[in-house]
């Protein structure tokens, strides 16, 4: 498989905290990584120089062919890429229909028009679509500002669906999910296209595991080991770093 | 997100206004419609602009009076001949509006793309430099400005009576209330207010932030340049002094008596401003009490100084709040009791973000 994401000898320094040191990943189309590790361990900041956030120290970040080290994130989406946030950044004063068509509207380069046009009626029609697939539809006109949490996720989801994306960054989707919630959420998840290239942070091992093909560990911005979810279940250096002395 | 225009409540009040302005100059005196009036339309068309940049882009503008005192002066200098300031360019007095809105909103495009890299207090501050080397410029080069300022400015023939005068300012406040309104939920506005409420999201949704605040600027730098052009036909003169620094807050204070977010609240700011202004002096036995028109800033300030301590939101505010209280009195009128169950209303409190 072609390689859709490529990061070479990434290293972030925050004055004297290196936050990334040398991180290397080769990401192939269709592939499905989940990202894991301690907090602190860097895995934000290793999706935010991705989606372009901010700008590695040293290294090189290459989507779909192209270097993106030092362009800025707003031209991620033209590469096909879509991000979530570990806080739920939906725009509080606009409903979940007005975010939808935001992100549409962003990935289709209609940014500035001052006045209704037959593409925008049917962006509006297709944000209500986006909604329903992401258990939306009685919240379409809804202010974002007045959504339950597990329903901002939904919408931040809802947001990078929109976009019908080749590559989707998911930072800690199942982060304050009820159980319920969570099973919906690796369901959604399941049903992507496998085209879809996805990249995962998640402390839910349940759900990173039942969605990954391919698991990299991260502990103190290192890579500390990548295999499969098997693999790395069964490593004990992992267990060692993720989930303390005691469970090795 | 609807796309057709409702007929609410609001709109319908708004009609009525508007009717009601368009009939006053057959029900008020000259001086009224002619000073009062038309000056309040001129000071709220401009102060508009600072709304809608506060309220859809959460941007506070001090620049705003620039842009009304450029299209003033570059009027000025284009349409008048052979008088003893400014350029006497001695232009059609139509040609050099369009000379005028030109110069301001490439001006406001310039100004808006090197403050759109800046947020919040970064902002005001930055605007508010570009109000005060603004002012500087005009008032040092006596080329453009003139000794003193220009004067004898006349309005295009069209706008010859002073009532015509009235009209355009409450056609472009109607056409610039409306056209703010309506840009909301275009593209443009629901992307100026993701703009507001996190500028990174837009970025990754792949918006071109700065450039999108450059254009909000520019539009509001469009809308202040045809007040400020309004402003000079009113004058029929126009001095640096006017774009000084007290008149750049004036403007500002004008928003936030009406409330700077509500862009209706930009006119009835600056018609009390207007009403204090004019006729503090007639009041009677207020000057028993030291307030002398001379100490007209003092009042204003102890206005805007209880307008804030009681509602943030200004006058707009207090009146949304007093509709809110009606509303709830009615909806919570007691039904006729069968004498068996208490009634229960929907009971409602707001605690900052939280509500309970």
């Amino acid at each position: 498989m072609a390689s859709v994401v490529q990061v070479t000898g990434v290293t972030v320094a925050f004055g004297g905290l290196r936050a990334l040191r040398g991180i290397d990943l080769d990401i192939a189309q269709g592939e499905r990584l989940a990202i894991i590790g301690p907090n602190g361990a860097g895995k934000t900041t290793l999706f935010n120089v991705i989606a372009g956030d901010i700008a590695p120290t040293t290294g090189a970040v290459v989507i779909r062919g192209q270097d993106c080290t030092y362009r800025p994130s707003r031209h991620r989406p033209r590469l096909g890429l879509a991000r979530t946030y570990q806080k739920a950044r939906a725009f509080a004063g606009l409903t979940v229909r007005e975010n939808i068509y935001l992100a549409l509207a962003g990935h289709r380069g209609r940014h500035r028009a001052l006045w209704w046009s037959p593409a925008d009626r049917a962006m509006r029609d297709e944000a209500s679509d986006v909604a329903s697939r992401a258990w939306l539809s009685e919240q379409i006109d809804v202010v974002a500002g007045e959504l339950a949490h597990g329903q901002r996720r939904q919408l931040e989801l809802a947001m990078a669906i929109a976009t019908d994306p080749d590559v989707m960054l998911l930072d800690e989707p199942a982060s304050g999910l009820s159980r319920g919630e969570r099973e919906r959420l690796a369901e959604l998840l399941e049903s992507f296209d496998q085209q879809l290239t996805l990249l995962l942070i998640e402390h839910d091992m349940d759900v990173a595991f039942r969605i990954a093909q391919r698991v990299v560990v991260m502990a103190d911005g290192e890579q500390v080991m990548a295999g499969t979810p098997e693999q790395v279940r069964a490593d004990p250096h992992v267990h060692h770093i993720y989930l303390g002395t005691e469970a090795a | 997100m609807n796309l057709r225009p409702r007929l609410t409540g609001e709109t319908l009040a708004l009609a009525v206004l508007v009717l009601f302005l368009v009939l006053l100059p057959s029900l008020a005196t000259a001086f009224f419609v002619n000073f009062v009036m038309t000056q309040t339309l001129i000071l709220g068309l401009a102060a508009a602009t600072i709304v809608f940049l506060a309220k859809y882009g959460g941007m506070t503008s001090l620049a705003q009076l620039l842009m009304f005192g450029v299209a003033g002066f570059m009027f000025g200098n284009a349409a008048l001949e052979g008088g003893a300031r400014g350029l006497n360019l001695g232009w059609h007095p139509w040609a050099a509006v369009g000379f005028a809105i030109v110069v301001t909103t490439l001006a406001a495009f310039v100004l808006g793309a090197i403050a759109s890299r800046t947020t919040g207090i970064y902002f005001l501050m930055l605007t508010l430099v570009y109000g005060v080397i603004g002012y500087f410029v005009f008032a040092q080069i006596v080329e453009i400005s003139g000794p003193g300022g220009i004067t004898s400015i006349q309005r295009p023939d069209l706008l010859g009576p002073p009532v015509r005068l009235y009209y355009a300012g409450l056609l472009l406040s109607v056409l610039a209330y409306v056209g703010f309104r309506a840009i909301r939920r275009t593209a443009f506005g629901l992307a100026l207010q993701g703009v507001r409420d996190d500028p990174v999201r837009m970025a990754s949704l792949g918006f071109n932030v700065p450039l999108h605040r450059a254009l909000a600027f520019t539009l509001a730098g469009f809308v202040a340049g045809l007040a400020g052009l309004l402003n000079v036909w009113w004058n029929g003169q126009i001095d640096p002094a006017s774009i000084s620094i007290g008149p750049t807050l004036i403007l500002l204070i004008i928003a936030v008596i009406g409330g700077i977010s509500s862009l209706g609240g930009a006119w009835l700011g600056a018609f009390v401003y207007v009403l204090v202004f004019t006729y503090l002096r007639d009041l009677p036995l207020v000057d028993r009490i030291g307030i002398t028109e001379a100490r007209f800033n003092t009042v204003i300030g102890v206005i805007v100084l209880a307008i804030m301590v009681l509602s943030p939101e200004g006058l707009t505010g207090i009146i949304q709040r007093l509709r809110g209280r009606l509303r709830r009195r009615a909806a919570t009128e007691p039904a006729p009791s069968d004498g068996r169950s208490l009634p229960v209303h929907t009971t409602q409190k707001e605690l900052g973000g939280t509500r309970s």
